[in-house]
């Protein structure tokens, strides 16, 4: 049973700063939640829910105030990354490195043997589309193909689980599309357990099995949503009713939460401002 | 990377640090002169240097050399900042103009002129004329390069902005160059205030009849020590003060 | 305008190098006119002349050993100042308390104005080579420790998250990331050094010299030959100039990826 569930997350809660002090934020509030081996999970919610805290969580890079995480059955303490690998919201790729050398670089880091790096590299930057521009700075290339080299870069060190951060956050909307067929496409060949955070409410639904909807902050899971449609998604799903029942559904969910979410941080401003 | 790094108390352990370096510095240099025998003649006692100040400062010695220094670096700050500036406007008129002579000013001005100073004391002598030829050429350098940073670059939508309204050529300078270009140059009036001083107190030091480098040197050539250290702390402070001040009012000068 | 004039003016105004070349050569003109015919020849004296008479400072006794000296201070005083620089400003930048602590105490000492214990220098080292190295590499020093230091702290986070992320050991993160990014400072830094002590060195050859170019520039200064003092210090220019050359054209290759 439990070689079904890849990530375990149990009642987590976590705050940042110490209960008196002025930046003390509770960010998460008793979460729960399992993702199955093999799907691509969405978390999506209101700025400042807590999503991103929950992903660092889940990778091993934060340690939760209370509450566990288990990965693939084993407790999750420190990075792992020979079982999971990370893709930023941006700038995480070294600027003095080449395209091809930061993709070199993470399996270094990991302890992939000299011999069988190139391949992996050459096969990574194919896959994402960036075969010609493997000797290339990150400082020449535009965002979209930023984010397809720390794709790809993840991608090499072969893990069994992505975590991604809004990883098209910076991107503009076209370059989302684009990046999200691509991506989708990708991801139907391999098997590997992804957990995807986004703000946008089209990307969750095209690309997701299941969306967890955050609620306000402190967040906690308000209810997982499943999208019932087989990979790769095709282009012509995002225009059918299906998906657009889908987001109308994410968004009923989510609406008071922004709104929530929004006063809060007025509310912060003004304090600060006072 | 979280971690007890913030708040009031690294502050504290780090001025401990701080004050401990200085006062473990002085009891050093007393312990120095005292009781581990060093040579008077190349570290004198602090208390007799103290002395000496007292000395100094009360017998009025230093006014004579105070003043001369003082006109030197007035004179050519002052010369320093009316040819720097005018230049620098008239250059930054026009892109082709930066384009030559930016790259020309920064050339020169990245090796050390005052390797130029025999040149000028053969030129002017070793009075005070050399000393403020000298810190007027070594200073119109970074002021030059500041007023074309200052107005060469001004954002070009602000003066597109103010052009479409119908601002004049006086106006556009008044309300839209000048305060634009402010913060550079003074930013560029502090270091040329800065490297002047330095140049009069080198140029004094080095080929001088007065001044108070040249006094430091005469104390220096006499071995007399205590008066030496006394000098020189003065000097210390004095251009410390100096570049206090005229920090505060380029910060000033920017805050508006 | 004949064709010629207006060959001329787009040359001039598509390469701005080109104009700048005219204006030196106007310079130089002008500096021949005066010293010619308008100035005192116990002043002053005219660049051609200042060309020809070269070889005849070469050939003063004593001239080319001092440049080769003035030339070896120079480089003992930069290996130095890079060397511990780099030492100190690595321990000072990578250990948030030491640099909290002990960086205003460096800045102090970096801003104070140490012409003024120049004789102090001569006191303790003495007049030859060692008292012009030590004071340029005094003010050689600062500007690595400063500028390393900046380097370091100016490392983005999300950077290092990253390389934790893939599994690098503490060691991975200094070599792979610390390093690259530091270096563009660290060259930025040794261009400073240079400018330092070169300012520092031959203000102490100035200051006092036996054997040294100080005791040539004096030497011409008091026998009023302005055309081999010219000629001297003309020297010592163009040393200047192709070491700033150096450093500056190793920062630019060396920073190839560092946008803006």
């Amino acid at each position: 049973m439990t070689d079904d569930i890849a990530i375990r997350v149990r009642g987590v809660s976590h705050h940042f700063g110490e209960a008196d002090e002025a930046r003390h934020v509770r960010a998460l509030l008793d979460t729960s939640l399992d993702v199955a081996r093999g799907e691509l999970l969405c978390l999506i919610g209101p700025s400042g829910c807590g999503k991103s805290t929950l992903l660092n969580v889940m990778g091993g890079l934060l340690e939760p105030t209370t509450g566990n995480v288990e990965i693939g059955g084993k407790p999750a303490r420190g990075p792992m990354p020979r079982d999971i690998a990370f893709v930023f919201q941006e700038n995480a790729l070294f600027p003095w490195n080449t395209v091809f050398e930061n993709v070199m670089l993470g399996m270094l880091f990991q302890g992939v043997a000299k011999a069988e790096r190139e391949t992996r590299a050459r096969r990574s930057l194919e896959a994402v589309g960036l075969a010609g521009f493997t000797e290339h700075y990150p400082g020449q290339l535009s965002g979209g193909m930023r984010q397809r080299a720390a794709l790809a870069r993840a991608l090499s060190l072969e893990t069994g689980i992505l975590l991604m951060d809004e990883p098209f956050g910076a991107l503009d909307e076209q370059t989302r599309m684009i990046l999200g067929e691509d991506l989708s496409v990708l991801l139907a060949r391999t098997e590997k357990t992804i957990v995807f955070v986004t703000h946008s409410l089209g990307e969750a639904v095209f690309l997701a099995d299941r969306v967890a909807v955050f609620s306000a902050r402190p967040g906690t899971v308000k209810q997982v949503i499943s999208v019932n449609e087989p990979h790769p998604r095709k282009p012509e799903f995002a225009t059918s009713e299906k998906f657009t029942a889908l987001r109308n559904q994410l968004y009923a969910l989510l609406h008071d939460e922004i709104r929530k979410a929004v006063s809060q941080t007025a509310s912060a401003t003004a304090d600060g401002a006072a | 990377m979280a971690g007890r790094s913030g708040g009031r108390g690294w502050s504290l352990g780090s001025r401990a640090v701080q004050a401990a370096f200085l006062i473990m510095l002085v009891v050093l240099w007393y312990l120095a002169t005292t009781r581990w025998r060093v040579n008077p003649l190349l570290l004198p006692n602090p208390v007799a240097v103290l002395r000496e100040l007292g000395d100094i400062l009360r017998s009025g010695e230093f006014v004579d050399d105070l003043r001369i220094t003082l006109t030197e670096l007035a004179i050519a700050f002052a010369l320093a900042t009316a040819g720097g500036i005018v230049t620098g406007y008239v250059i930054s008129r026009a892109a082709y103009l930066i384009r030559v002579f930016e790259p020309l000013f920064a050339g020169i001005y990245s090796i050390p002129i005052i390797l130029f100073l025999p040149l000028y004391v053969l030129f002017f002598g070793l009075g005070p004329a050399s000393k403020i030829a000298l810190g007027a050429t070594i200073g119109f350098f970074p002021i030059v390069l500041n007023t074309i940073a200052g107005f060469g670059y001004v954002e070009r939508m602000l003066i597109v902005a103010a052009r479409s309204m119908g601002a004049s050529d006086y106006q556009l300078f008044r309300y839209v160059l000048l305060p634009a270009a402010l913060p550079v140059i003074l930013t560029g009036l502090r270091m040329g205030f800065t490297i002047v001083l330095l140049s009069i107190i080198g140029s004094e030091t080095i080929a001088s009849l007065a001044g108070l480098g040249h006094r430091i040197v005469h104390l220096a050539e006499g071995m007399d020590m205590a008066r030496m250290f006394a000098y020189i702390a003065f000097v210390v402070v004095i251009a410390v003060v100096l570049n206090m001040i005229v920090s505060t009012l380029e910060a000033r000068g920017k805050r508006q | 305008m004949t064709a010629g004039a207006l060959d001329i003016k787009r040359i001039l105004l598509r390469h701005p190098g080109v104009a700048r070349l005219g204006v030196i050569v106007f310079l130089f003109i002008a500096w021949e006119i005066a010293a010619r015919w308008f100035v005192d020849p116990m002043f002053l004296s005219p660049p051609s002349r200042v060309v020809a008479s070269l070889h005849r400072v070469w050939q003063t006794p004593g001239v080319p050993a001092a440049l080769h000296i003035t030339l070896w201070e120079l480089g003992i005083a930069f290996a130095l100042s890079v060397i511990i620089g780099l030492v100190v400003g690595l321990a000072v930048g990578l250990q948030p308390f030491a640099r909290r602590s002990t960086l205003p105490i460096i800045l102090l000492l970096y801003g104070t104005p140490q012409i003024t214990i120049l004789p102090l220098f001569i006191l303790y080292f003495g007049i030859g080579p060692a008292s012009k190295i030590a004071f340029g590499v005094s003010h050689g020093i600062f500007p690595i420790i400063v500028t390393i230091v900046a380097g370091v702290q100016n490392l983005k986070p999300i950077l290092l998250v990253s390389a934790r992320s893939m599994g690098a050991s503490r060691w991975h993160v200094l070599r792979y990331v610390v390093f690259p990014h530091m270096i563009p400072s660290f060259f930025a830094g040794m261009r400073l050094a240079m400018t330092g002590v070169l300012l520092g060195v031959l203000l102490a050859e100035l200051y006092v010299s036996t054997a040294g170019i100080g005791h040539f520039t004096t030497l011409f200064t008091q026998a009023f030959d302005p055309t081999k003092l010219l000629g001297l210090v003309a020297i010592l220019a163009a040393m200047a100039i192709v070491l700033n050359e150096v450093v500056r054209r190793a920062e630019v290759k060396f920073s190839r990826w560092h946008t803006n």
